[in-house]
């Protein structure tokens, strides 16, 4: 079919698929206000060829709007989006070849889940041949063979998503864009199709850059994760770095849902930090760079936390609550010294849960302790 | 009751005759019977009663009998003309209406709300005014020493002045602004149902302007535009002042026919006879409409084999 806008195809064969269509993305200083607010505030980030990035944070961080402006459908007021060697920053959307699924499928209503496929295949010029090939795979790949003449409003809302889905794969771009795409779907089929789209990606090796405020979400698919707050990267990390070394409170609350343990910078080596708490314990954390005396916050995540005799660790306290998730078990212990001291959150293994009102002490290998300065988290309200 | 019995008869399915009887003696249906009596007297009374006796005058003869004689007289000469002249010209205005409607609906649907409201004010307003004032409104506008051909005159337009009055031109564009209200008003609730992210979507995929008017807009539309297209074309079809008034010999339709065989020929069998005729064509086009939505139907299933 002959269309004014023929978007130049990338050369494809079938080794394609193995050594990998994605391309990198280079972000640089992106920025962008409405009205006097600034949604995303000096932005960069490298991303590599067929990695799969994730956007993490709570509404309002900018993490949709970043999205939005590589994707150009919103037009940054400074910065550069580079994708694939090519600078795209003042390009529309249709020229960049990217890929989309969004959260509400925006599947064509008027064309059957075949046509709807297909359609980005007939704007390349694609032969009817080729198009029945790939379209077939592609539905087959999603085991929705069986779907392919019906209406979009036929289907379920997963199905409806991994239509979706395929219309962005079909053509192959060499990035794909995803704004929760799974934010409208119960668990079940959000764990299923989180795997689904792990497994394609990796295939294809492509480029995926995702959007999520759900943090097993991002830890589950990420290669990288940038948590977002106010429009800034609060850190870009792997998520094991994420989690076992948090640059910033915000990112140890908003990841691990961390114990915060107040307290007062005691003494520093090269290789750790010792922290007097205000319950009266010492714990030895991560090596922090501040001045002896200062105040600090050692954060520690609930999973990290080992129980010990009461009194060899950092803090002993009584043991408050004890529920049951299935193979771990959540614990909340009340510390003996600082009556007006929040409860510290453990998770342990099932078959390691203390009794009810047992004193138990504290403990957690310096490795996984970090200290900040003391300012509150600001995702205490909501994170 | 008697009478009301084919009311019942219809909402129930398949009434046999025991069915019937049981469906008629439920203490439901004879509230709903009584409930629905005042509709049907009313209809009744002022659409089958009316309808069936023009029927009736428009088969028979002078002498008294059946004929069919006014039909045929219908489709002869002078008249006959008349009939595709009305067609033509209800089927001109309803396509310009459609395109003149699509534009301004179009453009009103992506108006933020405050001024979309008052675009729409501004579209519909003209139609609470009397016929009568619009139409000699057009004809000030129109003329050979009207604003619009003094305007181009003024402008050294080539060609100007133009004849825009009492020819075909000149009912079409009278017509057209009859019409137009409908046509705005219908695309205008289709066009705000549509989402527009998927516009956007496309684009994302690689879609330009064209394509996605062509390939998802107009699709999306479609609808619309076949209720709008056959709703002015229906009403376009027994419309009678602008046509009288802005229009020469050559554009008499059919209401003006009617008009004047009652009342300067006091020959109403024959009146009877076009009045019947303008009815099935309105059937025709509402027929036409059921027609093109499975057309369109048909050809999606096709699109999808390929």
């Amino acid at each position: 079919m002959p269309e004014t806008d023929v978007i130049p195809e990338p050369a494809l064969d079938s080794a394609a698929s193995v050594t990998g269509t994605g391309k990198p993305v280079s972000v640089t200083r992106l920025r962008k206000t409405y009205g006097g607010v600034t949604a995303v505030d000096e932005v960069s980030m490298e991303i590599a060829a067929g990695e799969f990035v994730t956007f993490l944070g709570s509404s309002g961080s900018g993490k949709t709007t970043t999205l939005m402006m590589i994707a150009g459908f919103c037009e940054p007021d400074a910065g550069s989006i580079v994708v694939g060697g090519r600078d795209v920053t003042r390009l529309a959307p249709q020229k960049r070849g990217l890929g989309f699924v969004f959260q509400q499928y925006l599947l064509f209503p008027h064309m059957t889940v075949w046509d709807n496929v297909a359609f980005p295949l007939q704007l390349r010029g694609v032969s009817k041949a080729e198009q029945r090939r790939r379209v077939g795979e592609t539905l087959e790949m999603a085991g929705l063979s069986a779907m392919a003449r019906r209406r979009p409003r036929e289907l379920s809302g997963g199905q409806q998503q991994r239509v979706a889905l395929c219309r962005a794969l079909v053509y192959r771009p060499p990035v794909i864009l995803m704004d929760e795409p799974l934010g409208a779907l119960d668990k079940k089929l959000r764990d299923q199709l989180q795997t689904e789209i792990k497994r394609i990606q990796r295939e294809l090796g492509l480029t995926v850059i995702y959007v999520t405020h759900d943090q097993e979400e991002a830890l589950v698919l990420s290669d990288r994760i940038a948590v977002m707050r106010d429009g800034r990267i609060d850190q870009f990390d792997t998520p094991q770095e994420l989690f076992e070394r948090p640059r910033t409170p915000f990112v140890a609350d908003f990841l691990g849902a961390a114990n915060f343990l107040p307290g007062r910078l005691e003494k520093q080596t090269a290789d750790h930090t010792v922290v007097r708490l205000d319950t009266g314990g010492l714990v030895t954390a991560r090596p922090q760079a501040a001045a002896d005396g200062t105040r600090v916050r050692a954060a520690v995540q609930p999973g990290r936390l080992v129980l010990c005799p009461p009194g060899d660790g950092f803090c002993t306290g009584t043991v408050e609550t004890v529920t049951y998730v299935g193979t771990l078990v959540r614990v909340t212990v009340r510390p003996v010294q600082g009556a007006d001291t929040e409860l510290v959150r453990l998770e342990l293994p099932a078959g390691r849960a203390p009794a009810l009102g047992e004193r138990v002490g504290l403990t957690a290998d310096p490795a996984n302790v970090s200290v900040f300065p003391d300012v509150l988290p600001d995702a205490e309200q909501g994170g | 009751m008697a009478v009301l019995a084919p009311v019942s008869g219809s909402a129930a399915p398949v009434p046999r005759k025991k069915r019937l009887g049981r469906v008629l003696s439920e203490r439901r249906t004879r509230f709903g019977l009584l409930n629905a009596a005042p509709v049907v007297v009313y209809l009744l009374i002022l659409f089958v009663y009316p309808i069936f006796s023009t029927l009736m005058l428009s088969l028979k003869a002078e002498n008294g009998g059946f004929t069919l004689h006014w039909y045929a007289d219908a489709f002869r000469g002078a008249n006959l003309e008349i009939l595709l002249t009305t067609l033509r010209i209800s089927a001109e205005t309803s396509l310009l209406a459609l395109v003149v409607g699509f534009a301004l609906a179009s453009a009103i649907s992506r108006l933020k709300p405050l001024w979309a409201g008052l675009a729409m004010l501004v579209v519909v307003v003209p139609h609470f005014i009397s016929a009568l004032v619009r139409t000699y409104g057009w004809i000030i506008l129109l003329g050979d020493n009207g604003v619009v051909n003094n305007l181009l005159t003024a402008l050294h337009f080539p060609g100007a002045p133009f004849q825009l009055l009492y020819n075909e031109i000149g009912v079409v564009i009278g017509t057209t602004a009859v019409m137009l209200p409908y046509t705005v008003l219908l695309l205008y609730a289709v066009m705000k149902g549509i989402d527009r992210r998927l516009l956007a979507a496309a684009a994302g995929m690689g879609a330009g302007r064209i394509t996605i008017f062509r390939r998802v807009y107009v699709p999306l539309v479609a609808p619309g535009l076949v209720n709008a297209g056959v709703l002015s074309f229906i009403l376009c079809l027994g419309y009678y002042l602008t046509p009288a008034l802005m229009g020469g010999e050559k554009q008499t339709m059919v209401a003006s026919l009617i008009d004047e065989q009652v009342m300067k020929q006091n020959q109403w069998n024959g009146a009877s006879a076009l009045g019947i005729i303008l009815l099935l064509l309105t059937f025709a086009g509402l027929l036409l409409l059921r027609l093109l939505k499975s057309a369109g139907e048909a050809l999606r299933k096709r699109g999808e084999a390929s």
